[in-house]
């Protein structure tokens, strides 16, 4: 039994002060009420049939006064704050860790809408409860740990912030949560830690090393019960490459059923559906899904799963919804300065974004503002603005430096992964000659012969330009399918405009958004339509994304959409697990759950006051006089 | 009938006056049907009319021996003869402290009732004596006879003071040395005698007085407001004796004081005297109409 009221010296001399004030107070009340009787001998007939013998008189009297005693005894127990050994009784700092990642948005619980809910009620509930001498801080975690405030004395402070909180879409980093936890412990024993999380994605915990101090003790309250779950876990998509009005649509799907399940899944372009597939997801393997050709108009595209199997339920609605969007092609302004070439106006005619002007050497303007100008053999001067394609150039106007001629070259190399190129064969193309350069530092070599460049390209801070040493009409590149998609590679490099699948953006996570290069900031609008301002450095707009769905992200200059997407299969695998460490011991058991301090004081407050009603009765009855 | 609470402490004024003649007028209509108008005692003596025999004891009068019996039965007896004399009325009131207690309705009731009685008496020609007492006699009005001495026992009555313990024996033994002459010895009392009231009565009857009880006691003794540890002072001896009072005392008392109200009852009905019990709740009119009624005052 320890004490943590007031000092036992002190109880020992109010307990002597209490007897003796006790005893003459009793010995004061026990002196009778004097009553003038008219003849005694009637009263002494009564009186003698209700007297007691003197030893059960007596006795009952001791009682009484026992009763007083006890009474005062409780009291100044209760003063001295006791209680069992098996308590904490000394100041506790205590840290309370509540789980707001994606995964507590899960349903499956009782007593609450959903998992973080569930979990932010008991947080209260415990703060509710803390000892008068503790300190306690609330922070939630996800994948990054947010202190609601300070260690404090006041839990009530707490409760208005922490009631404030709710779930995000992002995934949980429990490790950074626990190192949080003990950066803020280990100096402050002894200490409780209490994470209150469904522990998804916990795995990787029981190994990590940190140190939370001696006095620490570390308690696991798990919340969630279920793990049944259909999840959209990726979902990309792009342009068609051939038909920019076409797409082309990647979809991965997770089940975290035991069982196999039955799930549909639309797709809509604009909010329109423009597919719907039923599907059947195996337990445990993800299930790929490509559309190459998806025919829709539009740029915002949006996934929906709908779990079909009747005794099954999803718990994890976040999840079933995926976005993506595709930038508008840019719109390009094409001047080709050529005295007459089908096979370079043909290509970029059929480009929907190009707009294509012909030019004639004799009326060439180099101060003409265009996107991309093309020479077609053309010895001229560099425009002043717009990026630049050359076929056959002039060593005098050639911006790379010119190495020589060689007829009937080989291509030996080719740069597949570079965008003049992408999916192009060039393996076996046919030149009769052509012009082969000497690359330049911050020139890349794209089609070699024997090392010696025939298709080149360089990239300056606010120009490209790409030059290609042959004539067309001097191979038979224009015959092959590679041409036009080459031309078309060309100007979606000179627009930056890329084909390669759109994967959005994740959440939890600090995007980096392209915007106009002039912008000092930029206003993003969330899918709960709430404006945030991101600042812009280098022309990307930084933000830090918490939300599944389209955002919009408006500058003076431009509006543009991003997608945003959970796309995290650990954060779907929404199973419950428990925390568990290699070197410290976690507490399980909620019913252990801290703060519940057995308040003895309260109880002996209680036994005194029932005794001061026993006596009370008792005396007013006559049974203890 | 008046309100016992509404005595005072001049309580012979002109209405009283009234009231008693009002009593006195109720009372000879009672007695001319039932009773007749003037009431003599009956002892044998020397009278002339034969009333009875009794064995000769050394120093009777020889002429009183009846020879005519001695003949027949060879023993002597002498004759004795009725002697009728006036009657005596003694009201013994008793000015005890206890009859004092509280707002002193019971010497209220006392008082108004021995002067009620004294007064029809006194219309009745009879001789009429106030003996105030305690532990002993504490006065006495001597014997007298006529309506118009009704305001002298009003003085007396008046001015009585009351206190002292009771002990009717000794005060009944010095009133039987004082008062030769026998006659009805009207007892007004609570006879709260802590030696009882047995002593005092036999007293009388040895003395050949004619008791007639009056008991008085007040309802509210019973009522007991008082609950707990108390101490009990008995208001004519002082001493003192612990209880617990409770609700149920009330109750209690009051069982006792019937116990005790029975034993003195049975007591005079065993020794055919009459007796009354009346509350201070009671008129002292409706005590004397009872007395009238029982036929016990005047016969």
């Amino acid at each position: 039994m320890s004490f943590t009221g007031l000092p036992i010296s002190t109880i020992a001399w109010a307990a002597a002060f209490a007897a003796v004030a006790i005893t003459v107070l009793y010995l004061l009340r026990l002196r009778r009420r004097r009553v003038e009787v008219p003849f005694s001998p009637l009263w002494a007939q009564v009186a003698s049939r209700r007297m007691q013998s003197d030893r059960r008189r007596l006795l009952r009297r001791i009682l009484s006064w026992l009763l007083h005693l006890t009474i005062a005894a409780l009291l100044l127990f209760a003063a001295l704050g006791p209680h069992f050994d098996e308590e904490i009784v000394d100041e506790r700092h205590v840290l309370i860790l509540v789980d707001n990642s994606a995964s507590m948005a899960a349903t499956d619980v009782s007593g609450a809408h959903d998992r973080f809910e569930l979990a932010r009620d008991e947080a209260i509930e415990l703060l509710g409860t803390i000892g008068g001498d503790d300190r306690v801080m609330v922070a939630t975690f996800n994948d990054e740990v947010q202190p609601l405030g300070t260690f404090v004395d006041d839990p009530s402070l707490l409760k208005p912030a922490l009631a404030d909180q709710r779930w995000t879409a992002n995934p949980a980093d429990l490790n950074q949560a626990l190192r949080f936890a003990a950066d803020s412990l280990r100096d402050r024993q002894p200490a409780e830690l209490v994470v209150i999380s469904d522990g998804a994605g916990v795995d990787d915990t029981a190994s990590l090393d940190v140190d939370f101090g001696d006095e620490t003790t570390v308690r696991h309250r798990k919340v969630g019960e279920s793990s049944e779950n259909v999840a959209i876990t990726a979902f990309e998509a792009r342009r068609y490459p051939a038909n920019r009005l076409d797409h082309q649509v990647f979809l991965q799907l997770h089940s975290y059923f035991d069982r196999p399940v039955d799930v549909t899944l639309q797709i809509l372009a604009d909010d329109t559906p423009v597919e719907n597939e039923s599907l059947r997801l195996e337990p445990g393997e993800p299930h790929r899904q490509f559309y190459p050709e998806l025919a829709a108009a539009g740029e915002r595209l949006e996934a929906r799963l709908r779990l079909d199997t009747d005794d099954a339920r999803d718990v994890f609605p976040l999840d079933d919804r995926a976005f993506a969007t595709i930038p508008p092609p840019q719109r390009l302004d094409v001047q080709l300065v050529s005295s007459g070439n089908l096979y370079l106006e043909g290509p970029l005619l059929i480009g929907t974004h190009i707009e294509l002007e012909t030019v004639h050497p004799d009326d060439y303007d180099p101060g003409a503002e265009f996107d991309v100008t093309i020479f077609d053999g053309v010895d001229a001067e560099p425009p002043d603005t717009g990026d630049v394609l050359y076929f056959a150039p002039h060593r005098d106007s050639s911006p790379f430096d010119i190495a020589g001629e060689d007829n009937e070259p080989i291509v030996t190399d080719v740069l597949e992964d570079h965008p003049l190129v992408r999916w192009v064969q060039l393996d076996d193309l046919n030149i009769a000659r052509t012009t082969t350069f000497d690359a330049a530092v911050g020139d890349t070599a794209v089609v070699e012969s024997f090392g010696q460049p025939i298709i080149i390209a360089r990239e300056t801070d606010d120009r490209r330009k790409a030059a290609v040493g042959f004539d067309v009409r001097d191979s038979d590149f224009p015959l092959r399918v590679g041409f036009p998609v080459f031309l078309l590679n060309a100007m979606d490099w000179f627009a930056d405009d890329d084909d390669e699948l759109q994967p959005g953006y994740p959440t939890g996570t600090t995007w980096s958004i392209p915007v106009d290069d002039g912008a000092d900031s930029a206003t993003i609008t969330d899918p709960d339509d709430r404006r945030h301002t991101a600042a812009v450095h280098d022309g990307q707009a930084l933000f830090y994304g918490e939300l599944p769905g389209f955002h919009t992200v408006e500058t003076d200059r431009e509006s543009i959409t991003v997608a945003a997407n959970l796309a995290d299969p650990a954060e779907s695998d929404i199973t419950p697990q428990q925390l568990e460490f290699d070197d410290v011991d976690v507490e399980q058991d909620t019913d252990e759950l801290i703060f519940d301090r057995r308040q003895v004081w309260m109880g002996l407050l209680f036994a005194a006051l029932a005794l001061l009603m026993i006596e009370w009765i008792t005396f007013n009855r006559r049974w203890t006089v | 009938m008046s309100d016992p609470s509404e005595q005072s402490s001049e309580p012979f004024g002109e209405e009283f006056l009234q009231r008693l003649e009002y009593l006195r007028m109720v009372a000879q209509k009672m007695a001319a049907g039932q009773f007749r108008a003037r009431r003599r005692t009956e002892t044998v003596g020397s009278g002339i009319d034969f009333a009875d025999h009794r064995s000769y004891n050394p120093g009777d009068a020889v002429k009183n021996i009846d020879w005519r019996v001695y003949r027949r039965s060879e023993k002597l007896f002498v004759k004795q003869y009725e002697e009728q004399q006036d009657l005596h009325v003694y009201f013994l009131v008793d000015t005890s402290r206890s009859m004092h207690l509280g707002d002193a309705a019971k010497w209220h009731l006392a008082r108004d009732t021995a002067a009620a009685l004294a007064y029809i008496a006194l219309s009745n020609l009879d001789r009429v004596s106030i003996v105030p007492f305690s532990s002993a006699v504490t006065g006495r009005l001597a014997p007298t006879r006529g309506r118009s001495q009704i305001f002298k026992i009003f003085d007396f009555l008046g001015g009585i003071e009351p206190g002292g313990e009771t002990s009717t024996a000794d005060a009944f033994g010095t009133f039987v040395r004082e008062n030769k002459r026998p006659g009805l010895a009207v007892v007004i009392s609570d006879f709260y005698d802590p030696e009882g009231f047995e002593k005092g009565l036999d007293v009388l009857r040895y003395h050949r007085f004619e008791p007639m009880v009056i008991q008085l006691f007040d309802r509210r003794e019973f009522s007991v407001s008082i609950t707990g540890d108390v101490q009990l002072v008995d208001c004519e001896t002082g001493s003192a004796r612990r209880m617990v009072s409770t609700p149920s005392v009330g109750a209690e008392l009051k069982a006792a004081f019937e116990q005790f109200s029975e034993n003195l009852e049975n007591y005079c009905t065993r020794h055919q005297m009459l007796y009354f019990q009346a509350p201070v709740q009671q008129s002292f009119e409706d005590l004397v109409l009872d007395v009238f009624r029982a036929g016990g005052f005047l016969d």
